[in-house]
């Protein structure tokens, strides 16, 4: 840590000038498409500007608007409950050892290793069983199934370098066990449950075919809008509907960026997952 | 206070049972009189799923087809947009899997082809309400390529919406003389290497050109046509593999990989790094060409040898709840009205599904009427040469053929 500070300042500027070009500049050519008519090679710009494909995406036809609303519902709740499945979870797998563990881990993360279409399809047969198909809480809950994952293993990692030595000498000092949690654990694990929502948001944001088979058609995500378009080759169309898509993911990237600036002694790594 | 709000619940959970008529029983509608049927179908929905990549097909579904069945039936018409018409077969098999057979999420699907296939062997479908249509009398069923969705006999499990013959397209800007013919575009290709490719197979648009070299190969469809062969198969599968890994090295990039999908060799064919593209339905060019995908320069055309054709459907699922419902949509869609507004170039431009000239006078008039768009091939002209599909045997070997001997 004697480095020169000016120049780790400057490397630092430099990365994240770097870092936010490459997230931006793949969004221009999208925001571009949304209003041209006829882009095609050699042409550098569009022949010509047009509002169309904005017309259709903001018309009631489309269906966009109505499902922007429902998709940041869903994407809400099914963050909520990852963060009240996933921290105990995460704690569990962080700060004990048991017979077994490295099993659980593997259940854990089974979600997200088998392939996409086989788990939705051995889920719509559970869900419909369980009456939950062609409803929002239906989707709600099968988002969690690759929500958990992500929020699971990074409050694990979270609470791998955290110290419950900080709660015993809180409870010592008279706190009762709501207060412990509020003032010490809370603190300590927020940057986790940030980074972990984060995830589980932009996760449950962007799925399709779970939503589509277990919504039945009932429950339109912004996705399954989109995809229609981007699997048609209507880049105008998917470059309107595109721009709506990532607005919450930036929004909320942006309310909670300044959590994310790995200043916070916290975020320790994801420990040995 | 309490009791009331209970009340009101119990009332609200179970007023729309009250209201919509369950008509997931297909047998007590077949035969039914239709006024019967539409006053069961009054004020309910119907849940169509169908591709969605499409704007101006989205906009005559849900605006226009939408719009007559609120107006003059009280229907709700869902349209839920499919990436691959896949997604909703595996609904339906899924809940069929699962025992739910009178409540399925899926009323219709727009369908062809494979997918019909496996809705009808899978027991997926149901049949046999077609004569309960009023609007069936202006379908030809004795025609072979209605009655037969890709070589399946459609038994009454489903009616056309559309038909299609598939056309290639080039840009006159590009291109002076097309070639018409299979002989004259694989000598096309050897003189302009690099600037052709196909989709691979299973892509629908890239197999149904596999067939068309096939044909050629087998020196004419007459041979291939009934149950699937062994023997003639492997003569003519050998000479496609020979044209095909022939003319490989003469493809876009070498033919080192093919496009996967038929939205990438239309990006290509846009982009000028291929001269041309096809479809199975030419009207995708003139809505390309309103759109600003393709120059207005691009054109369409038919083979000399030839292009096959083929129709598609709508489906009812066997375990629709909303089966009179989806009846009257049907009975919209085969209408001479909505058959005559899809023509319209600017609505979509398709082949209608019904025959035309069984449809009232004034209706043939505005039908002969259409100026088509400029881009799409005349559909008159097309049919002068149209060749049958094979039966759905032929299709999957050629499939498998290529990807084994061609694609590997």
């Amino acid at each position: 840590m004697d480095r020169d500070p000016v120049m780790l300042r400057t490397l630092r500027g430099l990365a994240g000038l770097a870092l936010i070009l490459w997230l931006v500049l793949p969004l221009i050519p999208l925001a571009i498409w949304s209003f041209a008519r006829g882009w095609r090679f050699p042409d550098i710009l569009p022949q010509s500007w047009t509002l169309q494909a904005w017309d259709y995406a903001l018309s009631d036809t489309s269906g966009v608007l109505d499902s922007l609303t429902l998709t940041i519902w869903i994407a809400l709740c099914a963050t909520g409950l990852s963060i009240l499945i996933g921290v105990p979870a995460g704690r569990a797998l962080g700060l004990s050892t048991f017979r077994g563990k490295g099993l659980v881990e593997m259940m854990i993360l089974a979600p997200i290793i088998v392939p996409g279409i086989a788990v939705a399809l051995g889920l719509h047969g559970v869900f419909i069983g369980l009456g939950l198909t062609n409803t929002t809480t239906g989707v709600i809950l099968v988002h969690l199934i690759p929500t958990l994952p992500y929020m699971t293993l990074v409050m694990a990692g979270i609470f791998a370098n955290y110290d419950t030595a900080f709660e015993d000498q809180a409870r010592s000092l008279g706190a009762s066990p709501w207060q412990t949690f509020r003032h010490v654990t809370l603190p300590a694990i927020l940057p986790g449950i940030i980074v972990g929502g984060l995830f589980a948001f932009l996760v449950s944001w962007s799925q399709y075919i779970l939503t589509l088979l277990i919504g039945g058609g009932r429950v339109i995500t912004l996705p399954l809008l989109l995809f229609n378009f981007a699997a048609s080759g209507r880049n105008d169309i998917a470059g309107a509907i595109g721009m709506i898509y990532i607005l919450p993911g930036v929004l909320v990237l942006i309310l909670t960026a300044r959590h994310l600036t790995g200043r916070n002694a916290a975020i320790g790594g994801l420990g040995r997952l | 206070m309490r009791p009331t709000a209970i009340a009101l619940l119990t009332l609200s959970l179970s007023s729309p049972a009250l209201v919509l008529a369950d008509t997931s029983d297909g047998s007590a509608l077949i035969g039914q009189d239709w006024d019967t049927i539409v006053e069961m179908a009054r004020g309910g929905e119907v849940n169509w799923f169908m591709w969605g990549g499409s704007d101006t097909i989205n906009r005559y579904v849900s605006d226009y087809v939408g719009g007559v069945l609120m107006d003059d039936y009280g229907i709700t018409l869902n349209r839920i947009g499919l990436t691959d018409t896949t997604e909703a077969i595996n609904i339906v098999l899924g809940e069929k899997e699962a025992g739910v057979t009178d409540a399925g999420a899926v009323d219709m699907i727009w369908i062809n082809g494979e997918n019909f296939r496996t809705m009808k062997q899978a027991d997926l479908a149901w049949c046999g309400y077609t004569e309960t249509l009023p609007n069936n009398v202006l379908i030809d069923w004795t025609n072979p390529a209605i009655a037969n969705d890709f070589g399946v006999p459609v038994d009454g499990c489903e009616v056309p919406w559309n038909r299609a013959q598939f056309a290639f397209a080039y840009d006159t800007a590009r291109t002076e003389t097309p070639p018409r013919s299979i002989p004259e575009l694989l000598d096309w290709i050897k003189a302009n290497p690099g600037q052709f490719t196909y989709p691979a197979p299973p892509d629908f648009n890239g197999a149904v050109f596999v067939r068309h070299v096939f044909y050629h190969a087998a020196g004419g469809v007459e041979g291939l046509l009934g149950d699937f062969d062994q023997a003639r198969y492997d003569a003519a599968a050998a000479a496609t593999w020979d044209i095909l890994n022939e003319i490989e090295p003469l493809l876009w990039r070498e033919g080192a990989t093919y496009p996967t999908s038929i939205t990438q060799l239309n990006g290509l064919f846009a982009n000028q790094e291929v001269a041309f593209t096809f479809d199975y339905d030419p009207s995708q060019f003139g809505l390309g060409v309103q759109s600003g995908q393709y120059p207005e320069t691009v054109m369409s055309y038919g083979l000399t040898d030839g292009t096959i054709g083929n129709t598609n459907y709508t489906i009812i699922p066997f375990n629709s709840p909303n089966k009179a419902a989806a009846l009257v949509l049907q009975n919209v869609l085969l209408s001479a009205e909505a058959q005559l507004e899809k023509a319209l170039p600017e609505v979509w431009g398709t082949v209608p599904g019904i025959e035309v000239d069984r449809t009232p006078a004034e209706i043939q008039a505005a039908f002969a009427g259409i100026e088509r768009h400029p881009s799409v091939v005349d559909p008159a002209e097309l049919a002068q040469n149209a060749l049958p599909e094979l039966q759905a045997g032929w299709i999957s070997a050629i499939e498998q053929g290529w990807i084994e001997n061609v694609g590997r």
